[in-house]
């Protein structure tokens, strides 16, 4: 309803543009589909890796500038990134509940659980992820209280906890992941296995994409330029991608 | 309308960048309408070579089998997802709904210019298929096992859904903040284009359901490259399952396409009634959001042959039948706009019009295929395919061309009206019926679709006449629309550069995109006074004054 008189003016004698959306969306064409492809259904692997370079440098130099330039501008109307995340989150949480509704019907209509070739699963490390990622929620809610009160180095310094707590998470599942696979517990193995690595990967890659966000609020930070609204939406996210880690880690571990 | 308005501060930027790096809602709008109609015109063709070796018995034009179920796929899967929704929800919402709103811009414009370029990238890999030596052969449904053990290249079918899906889930997040933060000072809720209504439907369809779809195809790509077991039987999976995810996002993305087209008639139809919409509200809140509602509890009837209990059946049954309630409300607003109004018949209310024709042709014929008793008989039949060329393709088609007829003077500030556009307009009219009445025919006598041959009907006889015959006829039909649209290609191309010129407001329309801006809108839209409206202000208020 509202329309801040102030800023509105902004956008109204000249005709806006900017290089960060292209480059971010054809750095993510060549690093994902394209790299994909060459890799899976060409297999060639020099080619794709070639592409996921040239990709990733693409996507990297798109992101900072976008940063840049929502640190640098005025945009038309601020704060409103707090509702549209939210709005996007919902959509997140349709793809997850998507990815769980797969696995029930599977390990529902089967006939004996877990499948043949299933090795024990440790339920120790999953408990161990879970004060990881809970902490790094906490000490991501400390970081936005300190930016609250202006104090910018004790942001940085509890921002950057939080990296090393989801890098830590990230590892996890990493060495999680090597483990089983060479247990022979592999994504062909069987049904579980299948819904085993899909959801467990696909909450891996949020955190994945976690990460690189509060990397993108640190680097500016570092200098002395935050915006509240950005480490909002980081914070935000990254408590959905916690919130999720308690669906995965009951309904693949504890279950 | 390109560079000389730059202000201190601003150095002159050249007109390419302001162009192809654009964050303009209106600019982006246009990258959008440049994308659409190009996978249109591709697509299209497709549709030709398609029909063109249907035409006779045996194999005339394509090589082989998988060639011709290339064409299908890029047909299928072009004409959805990348004309309808991005011409639809991309184009008409990005230019004219901030403008409906009152409001200079959509909430986050960078965002906007990173879903145009999600979706030309998405374009250039379903164009890669042309190259590369396995392209797709799995039709947009992409159903499996098949899409699994093909040696065709899956991947590019589950990226291209991917970006696209991307790009329409960002686009309703724009715009879902947008229309409830950026309205014009004193705009409530029920003083909005219907437009507007039906686009952020739309997007609320988009953010629910698109997620469905893209988990169903990651987890195809999955059992493809990576061999899980979600598809496969023999290891605990389901093939069925596909089946219902696709669905599950694929029926409601049937009324992504549709509302918005429903919205753009009925600002056509308001507008050169000089008529207020009949029953707003109920158009609104039962029409609109009772389609959203209802949409996804109906997929099922797309697999009543798939093998499932009987209650369920009969359950989707009941749902799909009570779709075309909110349905039906729409149509009725449609035609109640109309009653006793000014009507000025010029080509997009022409448009518009044929769209009232063709939405209760294939809104009745969609009524047999609810029922599962006759869905046994008709499913998988040109029955189905026209059925769905008239309620989704053409009707929304025919919506959307209206509508550019309509915003033409809007956004170039000339008329596309003419000799040219009036014959364009019969040629597509009587061209779409020429094609799809005799496969209606034919389907419900059993002429399988998607096939690219039917001798086993060779020597089958409706009304007198071989199903070849019916062929030839709806082949005749094809190349009267493709004469068609090439002169309505023609016509814009040649009026945005000499058509006749327009006033700001040609229409005398209402609503805020023609009486509060230039034509083209500058930056920024509405000069340096911010649009407010009052409580009495409606875009249809033409019977008040």
């Amino acid at each position: 309803m509202t329309s801040e008189a102030d800023t509105a003016h902004v956008h109204e004698h000249h005709w806006e543009w900017s290089w960060a959306p292209l480059l971010v969306v054809a750095g993510t064409f060549f690093l994902v589909p394209i790299a994909f492809a060459f890799y899976f259904a060409y297999e060639n692997v020099t080619l794709s890796a070639i592409f996921a370079g040239i990709g990733t440098v693409m996507l990297l130099a798109g992101v900072s500038m976008w940063v840049n330039e929502g640190l640098t501008q005025t945009p038309l109307l601020a704060g409103v990134a707090n509702i549209g995340l939210p709005i996007f989150i919902l959509s997140e949480i349709f793809i997850f509940l998507s990815l769980f509704s797969s696995y029930w019907m599977m390990r529902l209509s089967i006939d004996s659980w877990p499948p043949e070739g299933t090795p024990e699963i440790d339920k120790i490390l999953p408990i161990i992820m879970t004060f990881i990622l809970v902490g790094s929620s906490v000490t991501a809610h400390i970081a936005e209280e300190k930016l609250e009160h202006s104090d910018l180095s004790g942001f940085n310094k509890w921002w950057i906890i939080t990296i090393v707590l989801g890098t830590a998470f990230l590892g996890c599942t990493l060495w999680e992941w090597d483990h089983l696979i060479q247990m022979d517990f592999i994504p062909e193995t069987n049904a579980f296995s299948s819904a085993f690595y899909t959801i467990t990967g696909f909450h891996a890659s949020h955190v994945l994409v976690g990460i690189g966000a509060f990397i993108a609020v640190l680097i500016p930070a570092l200098g002395g330029r935050t915006n509240k609204t950005f480490v909002t939406c980081v914070s935000v996210y990254w408590h959905f991608v916690d919130v999720v880690w308690f669906f995965v880690a009951s309904q693949i571990y504890f279950w | 309308m390109s560079t000389q308005t730059t202000t201190a501060g601003h150095a002159a930027t050249p007109a390419w960048k302001e162009w192809i790096l654009t964050t303009d809602h209106k600019r982006i709008g246009v990258l959008y309408l440049i994308g659409s109609m190009a996978a249109f015109a591709v697509a299209g063709l497709m549709a030709l070579i398609i029909r063109a070796e249907q035409m006779e018995l045996g194999m005339q034009f394509v090589e082989s089998g998988t060639e011709y179920n290339g064409y299908l796929y890029f047909h299928g899967a072009a004409m959805i997802l990348a004309f309808l929704i991005p011409g639809l929800t991309g184009f008409a919402a990005n230019y004219f709904l901030p403008l409906m709103i009152g409001a200079r811009d959509v909430a986050f414009p960078r965002i906007n210019a990173f879903s145009v370029w999600l979706f030309y990238f998405a374009i250039i890999l379903a164009l890669l298929s042309f190259v590369i030596p396995d392209a797709p052969d799995i039709m947009w449904t992409g159903y499996p096992p098949y899409s699994i053990t093909t040696s065709a290249n899956t991947s590019f079918y589950v990226f291209t859904v991917h970006m696209l899906g991307f790009s329409s889930i960002l686009g309703a997040v724009n715009f879902l903040v947008t229309v409830i933060y950026m309205r014009a000072p004193g705009m409530g809720w029920n003083q909005l284009n219907i437009f507007v209504w039906t686009t952020i439907a739309a997007f609320v369809l988009q953010l629910i359901f698109i997620p469905v779809l893209a988990a169903a195809v990651t987890l195809l790509l999955f059992d493809k490259y990576l061999g899980t077991h979600f598809y496969d039987p023999s290891a605990g999976g389901d093939v069925l399952l596909y089946q219902n995810l696709f669905w599950f996002y694929s029926h409601p993305a049937v009324y992504v396409i549709f509302l918005p087209a429903v919205g753009i008639l009925f600002d056509i139809i308001a507008t050169m009634s000089k008529n207020r919409v009949f029953n707003y509200k109920a158009a609104v809140y039962a029409g609109i959001w009772g389609i959203v509602g209802i949409s996804g509890i109906v997929w099922v009837h797309h697999l009543y042959i798939s093998g499932m209990p009987d209650w369920i059946r009969l359950g989707h049954m009941v749902t799909t039948l009570l779709i075309s309630i909110p349905v039906g409300i729409l149509t009725l607003s449609l035609w109640g706009t109309l009653y006793k109004g000014a009507i000025s018949y010029n080509t997009a209310m022409m448009y518009a019009a044929s769209c009232l024709y063709l939405i209760l042709l294939g809104g009745l014929t969609g009524i047999p295929l609810a029922i599962p008793s006759m869905t046994l008989h008709l499913s998988e039949t040109s029955y189905v395919h026209a059925h769905f060329h008239f309620i989704m393709a053409l009707f929304s088609a025919f919506a959307l061309f209206g509508g550019i007829y309509y915003w033409f003077p809007k956004m170039t500030g000339r008329f596309a009206d003419g000799p040219m556009a009036t014959l364009s307009f019969w040629l597509n009219f009587i061209g779409v019926n020429v094609t799809f009445w005799p496969l209606f025919i034919i389907g419900k006598e059993g002429m399988p679709r998607r096939y690219w041959d039917y001798e086993m009907f060779k020597d089958a006889q409706v009304l007198g006449y071989s199903f070849e015959d019916f062929h030839k006829v709806a082949t005749l039909g094809a190349l009267l629309i493709a004469l068609g649209m090439i002169l309505q290609f023609i016509n814009f191309i040649w009026a945005a550069k000499n058509g006749k010129p327009a006033p700001a407001n040609p229409w005398n329309s209402k609503s805020l995109e023609w009486t509060h801006t230039a034509s083209p809108p500058g930056p920024g839209n509405f000069g340096d006074i911010d649009v407010e409206v009052d409580e009495n202000w409606s875009p249809y208020e033409y019977n008040n004054k």
